[in-house]
């Protein structure tokens, strides 16, 4: 008869302790929620861009700035003042005096390079996966994303897309394309305003779900 | 007697055979030009030549419906493969970009001959650093990607500057690299014809080819076709035209052919009244043919209405005849009348043979003929062959109710003068959209078919007609040559924001001036490296990374100009055939302008060029300017033809009383069919004009036959019953047209059925004389 307790004892043990015992369990779900809380985000990057053609890295620096869900700007200052800027389903190019702009919908690779970014930074999972395979490694404090684009048009263009960070902040962006060519941009210097504090309950109750 | 009749058949037998003969060779056209004036201004011919044969007419625009998306996609690039096997298409097109493989080699090989930046100082290494240090931002920016593929080949940019001329036309959304609907449940694709659109037979056999591929390629999925161009307009319009003439025209001689045979129970009655009719639609189409060189669709769809007002003739013949007074002899009592009717009627269609439109001239000389041809065979033949001693059969009831009503008609003046005047005051109250000025109301083509028209238009993101600059050239040199001039008075505009961009055949096809100009500037291969490698001189390039760009200027230097049958099997090709349009002796470059929004900015820089031959040509405006000359014209025409009509009345009458009495009716009627149209909704088109011609034509009959002195004083019941009868056969004739599908027929069905009812009501009501007679039942 004590056979049976002592099996669900054991049982429950073996479900509830691994809850105290580690840190709290974090993946995907929960980088998007922490990701997902961030209002608008300020930061100055720095961009090298190592291409087979030249025998020297190309660098440029400016400022990117995120406003929740759907708008992402990349001003950039140097060598040349450029920008592009998404907001809703319209990105704005201004590149040598000229501006135009189209609606990211009718251009697939540019609505998977727009997504890659800008879905990280909302936290949402399912934008991304729309254009990649998604694999998360590291921990809450030092992650990574691997972006893998899933679509032909895309992955002849682009290998994969690596971004990493810290908590609800990206540090660097680093795109590797088809060819072998990369770029790595690094943003630092963040004013980043977030929505309240996570409410630990809701990380608890957060614990059981897979990742 | 014998010999007249013997006569009168063998000419009636040659007529009809030569008829026949001349219907047998006939072609039938449908297109929307036929409407156009023959005589239009400069840029009413562009756009007319655009509408007639233009690239415009060759467009086929294909949908794929049903299924899932992914099927429709699949479905897309099948069609496509099926299609480009097509001898018959010039061109087709679903945006899949790895398709783009002839316009992107095209543009590549022949960068250094297509390019308005290669000059000598290009080259130089002054202008190669430029373009180096150009290209080193293009690597730094999101474009680099892009750039970076085509720059040890073209590091001065050729093939960039190039795809930036094109930019800023429109596309269609993608899914799954083909074009899609914006909704994303229509994958969609475009074609060019060979044949022009008017060439019907062509594209019925284009478009009964494309529907056997498909059928393959669907293969029991649940896709579905849409296919629309102006090809498939005219073969459709054709179609309804056909059926709606063959139906109607069908059903209309049944019941007339019953009523004849209910009203006169002879047999042979029947027959002799239907061969006025029948010998006036041959004679008619077969004058057209011979005067125009084709029918128009639309004219034969009028044929039926001939039915209407010519059995009348032989109608009224007939109710006339009694065993006392043999058939020469009531016809004498008749002729005057029938012969003042036809006369007014003709006067009415003049009018419209003279306008100047050709569709116009057709109706006109087709209701001419017909009418002045039944008329002679009423007359000439039909008395010799009446059974002898036939009498129409008219029940004593039926004649003394009629002689009632006629009694009574006159009464109800104030009534009629009341609803005139309550008619003129609708007509005032719309005087502001009493017409509907859309040029596409003249189209004969169904209105299903227009909605299509719209919706996939939309999809496409077909460039609705816009502003266009045309300039002339003596011949194709010429006009390229001017076509480059004008780009490059227009290249600025786009910086200033004036327009968005525009298109020209001298990007495709530069003139062979400016070839010329361009290969000479390519340095020799020793000049070229040397420059090169000293505006290389600090720059991060790899070693030897431009080796491609030395080969391909070197290639250029000694390679043909490029021709017009270079750009055989690229989309390039189409496009020169739209804009560079030689007719008539003289070359027409056309530069459709892309997102004009300051017009006065534009004219302004047009008007400096100081060039006789450009003109600004505002495809809009335009073609409301034709439709409003048009419609202009076919109203003086047809106040003209009241006019005759009028002035005829008055010789023959030789009264003015009598002249009024006579027009009063018309008029009201006239008035009062004119505001039924209005307040149900419709807007007046020429069309209805065309069937107030013929209300005026048929209601003359009428009230001249009231006017008629004999009238009142014998068989006053007779008269009264043909016009009945002759009232109830125009009414089955047009009210069967007016239930057409072709918009043009029902237009001139429902105004001219409804207009005739009213003309009798109103001439029984308005035209007799009071003072001389009032009639009463015969003994």
């Amino acid at each position: 008869m004590t056979k049976p307790i002592l099996k669900c004892v054991f049982l429950l043990a073996a479900m509830v302790l691994p809850a105290y015992a580690a840190e709290p369990a974090w993946g995907l779900p929960e980088l998007m929620i922490d990701l997902g809380r961030v209002k608008q985000a300020k930061g100055t990057f720095v961009e090298k861009k190592y291409l087979k053609l030249l025998n020297a890295p190309l660098e440029s620096s400016g400022q990117l700035i995120y406003t929740a869900p759907y708008r992402l700007e990349k001003l950039t200052l140097s060598p040349k003042p450029e920008s592009m800027v998404v907001d809703q389903d319209t990105l704005t190019v201004e590149l040598r005096g000229r501006k135009r702009s189209l609606q990211i919908q009718d251009y697939p690779v540019l609505w998977a390079f727009v997504e890659s970014i800008r879905g990280t930074l909302k936290g949402d999972l399912s934008a991304l996966q729309q254009f990649y395979k998604v694999i998360l490694e590291g921990t809450r404090l030092t992650w990574q994303l691997q972006l893998q684009p899933t679509e032909k048009k895309m992955s002849a263009l682009i290998q994969v897309i690596v971004i990493r960070g810290s908590k609800d902040r990206i540090a660097t962006i680093e795109i590797t394309e088809s060819d072998g060519d990369r770029s790595v941009m690094t943003v630092t210097d963040d004013v980043t305003t977030s929505a309240a504090q996570p409410d630990m309950s809701i990380a608890k109750s957060r614990v059981d779900t897979p990742s | 007697m014998k010999s007249h009749a013997l006569r009168a058949a063998a000419i009636w037998l040659l007529a009809v055979l030569a008829s026949v003969w001349v219907i047998r060779n006939t072609t039938i056209t449908s297109d929307i030009t036929a409407f156009l004036p023959s005589k239009p201004t400069e840029a009413q011919q562009i756009l007319v030549d655009q509408l007639q044969d233009g690239v415009v007419s060759r467009i086929l625009l294909l949908a794929i419906e049903g299924g899932n998306e992914a099927q429709r996609v699949a479905g897309s690039k099948a069609l496509l493969d099926q299609l480009v096997a097509m001898p018959s298409l010039a061109y087709v097109h679903n945006g899949d970009e790895t398709r783009m493989g002839p316009e992107r080699d095209f543009l590549l090989k022949n960068r250094y001959l297509l390019s308005d930046a290669v000059t000598p100082q290009h080259f130089s290494q002054a202008g190669l650093r430029a373009s180096l240090e150009n290209n080193l931002d293009l690597l730094g920016s999101p474009l680099g990607m892009l750039v970076k593929r085509i720059l040890p080949e073209d590091p001065s940019g050729e093939f960039i500057h190039l795809i930036e001329q094109f930019e800023g036309e429109s596309r269609p959304p993608q899914r799954d690299g083909v074009w899609f609907s914006r909704d994303g449940k229509r994958a969609l694709l475009v074609a060019q014809t060979k044949a022009p659109g008017f060439d019907l037979d062509a594209q019925e056999a284009i478009q009964h080819d494309i529907r056997q591929r498909f059928a393959k390629v669907a293969g029991g999925k649940e896709l579905k076709l849409l296919a629309i161009g102006p090809g498939i307009f005219a073969i459709n319009t054709r179609e309804a035209i056909r059926s709606d003439a063959t139906k109607n025209s069908t059903v209309a001689t049944l019941l007339v052919a019953m009523l004849i045979l209910w009203f006169y129970r002879s047999p042979r009655v029947l027959v002799l009244g239907l061969l006025p009719v029948g010998t006036g639609v041959l004679v008619g189409i077969s004058a057209v043919s011979v005067m125009y060189g084709s029918v128009h669709g639309i004219t034969l769809g009028f044929g039926v209405t001939l039915i209407g007002e010519a059995v009348d003739y032989a109608l009224y013949l007939f109710t006339q005849q009694t065993k006392e007074r043999p058939a020469q002899e009531s016809l004498a009592r008749i002729w005057p009348t029938l012969r003042l009717g036809v006369l007014t009627s003709t006067a009415g269609f003049s009018a419209m043979f003279f306008s100047g439109f050709p569709g116009l001239g057709q109706l006109g000389l087709f209701s001419i003929a017909g009418i002045v041809t039944a008329l002679s065979v009423t007359r000439w033949l039909l008395p010799h062959f009446m059974p002898a001693g036939f009498s129409a059969p008219i029940g004593s009831r039926l004649q003394r109710g009629l002689i009632c009503a006629a009694q009574f008609a006159p009464k109800l003046k104030p009534l009629v003068w009341a609803l005139a005047a309550i008619g003129v005051g609708i007509v005032f109250a719309h005087r502001n959209n009493l017409w509907n000025d859309d040029l596409g109301s003249l189209s004969p083509m169904p209105i299903a078919d227009k909605k299509l028209d719209e919706a996939l238009r939309g999809d496409i993101g077909a460039p609705e007609v816009g502003v266009l600059l045309a300039v002339k050239g003596a011949d194709e040199e010429s006009a390229l040559q001017r076509s480059e001039k004008l780009s490059a008075t227009l290249r600025p505009l786009i910086e200033q924001g004036v327009i968005t961009g525009f298109d020209a055949p001298s990007l495709y096809l530069p003139s062979k001036a400016s070839q010329e100009a361009r290969r000479a500037s390519l340095p020799k291969a020793s000049v070229l490296r040397a420059n090169l490698d000293a505006a290389l001189r600090g720059m991060p390039f790899q070693n030897g990374l431009f080796q491609p760009f030395l080969n391909d200027i070197a290639k250029s230097k000694s390679a043909p100009l490029l021709t017009r049958e270079g750009l055989a099997g690229t989309a390039f090709q189409l496009k020169v055939d739209g804009l560079l349009v030689t007719k008539r002796g003289s070359t027409v470059a056309l530069l459709p302008l892309r997102g004009l929004k300051d017009e006065a900015g534009l004219r302004q820089s047009i008007a400096s060029l100081q060039d006789g031959n450009v003109s600004l040509i505002n495809l809009k405006s335009e073609s409301d300017q034709l439709f409003g000359r048009y419609r202009h014209q076919a109203m003086i025409n047809a106040l003209l033809g009241s006019l005759a009509i009028t002035l005829l009345l008055l010789v023959s009458l030789r009264s003015l009383g009598r002249t009024y009495r006579v027009l009063a009716p018309l008029a009201a009627a006239v008035i009062v069919t004119t505001a039924l149209t209005l307040i149900s909704g419709h807007a007046l088109s020429i069309f209805h004009l065309v069937g107030l011609l013929l209300v005026i034509g048929v209601g003359s009959n009428y009230s001249l036959f009231f006017d008629n002195e004999n009238f009142a004083r014998a068989a006053p019941e007779r008269t009264l019953a043909s016009l009945v009868l002759c009232n109830i056969s125009t009414i089955i004739g047009f009210g069967l047209l007016g239930l057409c599908q072709t918009p043009v027929l029902a237009a001139i069905g429902s105004t001219v059925a409804c207009g005739a009812v009213l003309s009798l009501i109103f001439a029984a009501v308005l035209t007799p004389d009071r003072s001389v007679a009032t009639p009463t039942a015969a003994p």
